[in-house]
């Protein structure tokens, strides 16, 4: 199945930049990967590892400083980086929806749920009044959210924070787009809270059949949603598998501390905790060749010389001179 | 939404209280009214009779309530220096203010808010720049400068427009206006312009930084990620974020006006309450002083108490944090 379509969205080589004084820093370093259609690529990796920027950089909205300086990305065989400011409006919203971290603050305090809907709805089909209300009134049901007829008319501060990030999904979702991108969806909320987005992002993923990049920090999250998962560390990618793969044998000696830096009880109930030793590079601070040697204890001369390149396989890729060998247990 | 009413009307009586017990601590305290008002030669028995009228026997919350209950029947007492009652006075000199002030605060609305909201947008661009430059000389200018400037050009060396005055005035009984005749117009533009000078440079910058602010915040980059036009993005989802405290400077500095004009209208010899103010001081006439700085407070209530009731419509959050 992997092989056998094209894939929905296809970024090569993305390297974003930020230019501090003058200095040009290196944030994301020829990242490539690519979505199926239907299918969820979870990314995931610490913090300020580069995950946020690969959301932000595919729908051209990186915060200046930072800027693309390379690469391409391909949706459905439209290349993304070389449409004009006008075509890329079309594309946001209409074409790929993005699910915002915070919904505290990523929804307009002063205009009306629905209003923002409708908005975002016209911007991109082509409706009457009357058919843009019944649609964004219908994402209001669609996400579960009670009465859609009165939370239509309220403003974001009348809703608790589950039921803001319910808006946020619809207004992601209320133009069709073929995929989405969900930074962080669930960060911002409680645990409880957490469960019933995931839950209604991956039925509302069923019905639809929309592709989904899920960027993340949390591995439980990508266990549950992910069919494939993309390690992002320092920039870079380190690994690509299907999840099932990337949980039982990882290739790449960085996912193999990530998944055991997660607190799982293993099989006779006790929890186990290694933590990678040092931290992950910031920017403009990363070491020559792979950016994991100085933490990573199969480092080797030519580690600390060259960048490994991606090594691609049947199903996965890693980029990682030392690989784990598959534990055959 | 009553409630945020009724509290916020309550809190304008009561500060308008206090200004009032101020004002009457004042009229009560200094100065001499019966030196002001007695001739020189007069009886003893008439001076008495002249504190019994006046009740200056009484005890001072006694003639407080008085004082108030003078001031809602109309009575504002009498002016030491001219001896005409103070209502008069004030009635007299305010439509000249007022007309000012509204002009002005029209120019600054009409210049101000695009201006503004052109910095806001576009806050790098060359015109935007040079926007700001010209906005800061409007911020430091003193206004008798701008006034006397003006006058130089428009009124001396090109000869458009009065240097002074308010032009044709039509009684309309109640209220005699500058607005209904050309001259009346012309008389208007030089000293509200120069009113508005400080005001419109004021609220460009206002404008510009809360839209530059509002511009980084995370729902105005939700609102580019769905695809909304630029414009749509700014003119609706922005400004109304940034109309809370626009509003209310406005409001305020419409307040100001009204009160403070007194150097500008004496620039342009502008028969207002500004100049009415100043005379008053010069003469010492407590009583005109005391009723006009009641009316100043008045005036910043009322506007205050106005731009408070329009909050609700444009952020509905208020009446959250009320409760």
């Amino acid at each position: 199945m992997i092989t056998s379509t094209a894939p929905l969205l296809d970024v090569r080589d993305l390297t974003v930049t930020i230019n501090r004084d003058g200095r040009l820093v290196t944030a994301l370093d020829k990242v490539s990967f690519f979505v199926n259609p239907g299918e969820v690529l979870g990314i995931v990796g610490e913090s300020g590892a580069g995950k946020s920027i690969t959301g932000a950089a595919i729908i051209d909205l990186l915060v200046p400083p930072l800027k693309r300086t390379g690469g391409t990305i391909t949706l459905a065989g439209t290349r993304l980086d070389q449409l004009s400011p006008k075509a890329m409006r079309s594309v946001r919203g209409g074409r790929i929806g993005f699910v915002f971290q915070d919904p505290m603050t990523s929804l307009n305090p002063v205009i009306t749920i629905g209003q923002q809907l409708c908005d975002t709805i016209q911007a991109h089909l082509k409706l009457g009044g009357s058919q843009t209300k019944k649609r964004a009134l219908d994402w209001l049901d669609r996400v579960g959210l009670p009465n859609p007829d009165v939370q239509f008319k309220r403003f974001p501060h009348q809703l608790s924070g589950g039921m803001r990030q319910r808006v946020v999904i619809a207004l992601a979702l209320c133009a069709d787009p073929v995929l989405v991108i969900a930074d962080e969806p669930t960060t911002a909320l409680d645990v409880s809270v957490q469960a019933h987005i995931l839950e209604l992002l991956r039925d509302l993923h069923r019905e639809s059949n929309v592709s989904m990049m899920l960027i993340t920090h949390d591995l439980g999250v990508i266990a549950k949603m992910a069919d494939r998962v993309a390690v992002l560390y320092a920039g870079r990618v380190a690994e690509i598998s299907p999840v099932g793969e990337l949980f039982s044998a990882p290739k790449h000696p960085y996912t193999r501390g990530l998944i055991r830096a997660t607190p799982m009880p293993s099989a006779t109930g006790e929890m186990r905790l290694d933590q990678i030793p040092g931290a992950m590079p910031g920017l403009g601070a990363v070491p020559p060749g792979c950016a994991f040697n100085p933490r990573c204890f199969r480092a080797q001369g030519d580690c600390r010389a060259t960048i490994p390149p991606l090594h691609h396989e049947k199903s996965s890729a890693f980029s990682c001179f030392h690989p784990l060998e598959r534990v055959t247990a | 939404m009553l409630n945020y009413a009724a509290s916020r009307i309550v809190q304008t009586v009561i500060v308008l209280l206090v200004i009032s017990f101020i004002a009457f601590l004042l009229v009560a305290n200094i100065g001499d009214p019966l030196a002001a008002l007695l001739s020189a030669d007069a009886t003893v028995n008439e001076r008495l009779e002249l504190i019994a009228k006046l009740g200056l026997d009484q005890p001072l919350w006694t003639r407080f309530l008085h004082f108030i209950g003078n001031m809602l029947q109309g009575d504002f007492g009498f002016s030491y220096r001219t001896q005409d009652p103070v209502a008069n006075l004030i009635a007299e000199r305010l439509p000249a203010t007022v007309e000012l002030a509204f002009v002005s605060l029209l120019i600054t609305i009409a210049v101000g808010v695009p201006a503004g909201i052109y910095c806001g947008v576009n806050p790098n661009s060359l015109f935007g720049r040079f926007i700001m430059l010209i906005s800061t000389a409007g911020i430091t200018l003193p206004n008798f400068v701008v006034g006397i400037l003006l006058i130089a050009v428009f009124s001396v060396q090109l000869g458009l427009l009065p240097s002074f005055g308010r032009g044709t005035v039509v009684d309309l009984g109640f209220w005699k206006t500058g607005l209904l005749s050309v001259s009346g117009w012309r008389a208007i533009l030089l000293p509200a312009a120069t009113l508005s000078t400080f005001q419109v440079a004021f609220i460009i910058r206002m404008l510009r930084t809360q839209l530059m602010e509002v511009g980084q915040s995370e729902h105005i980059r939700f609102a580019r990620a769905r695809g909304l036009s630029e414009a749509r993005i700014w003119y609706v989802y922005a400004i109304k974020n940034t109309l809370l405290p626009v509003i209310t400077m406005l409001g305020l500095q419409l307040g100001n006006i009204i009160a403070f004009s007194v150097v500008t209208e004496n620039v342009f010899a502008w028969p207002g309450l500004g100049s009415l103010f100043l005379q008053s001081i010069q003469g010492a006439d407590i009583p005109v002083i005391a009723i006009y700085l009641i009316f100043v407070g008045l005036v910043f209530m009322v506007i205050n108490l106005i731009v408070e009731l329009l909050y609700p419509l444009i952020d509905a959050r208020v009446l959250r944090r009320q409760t």
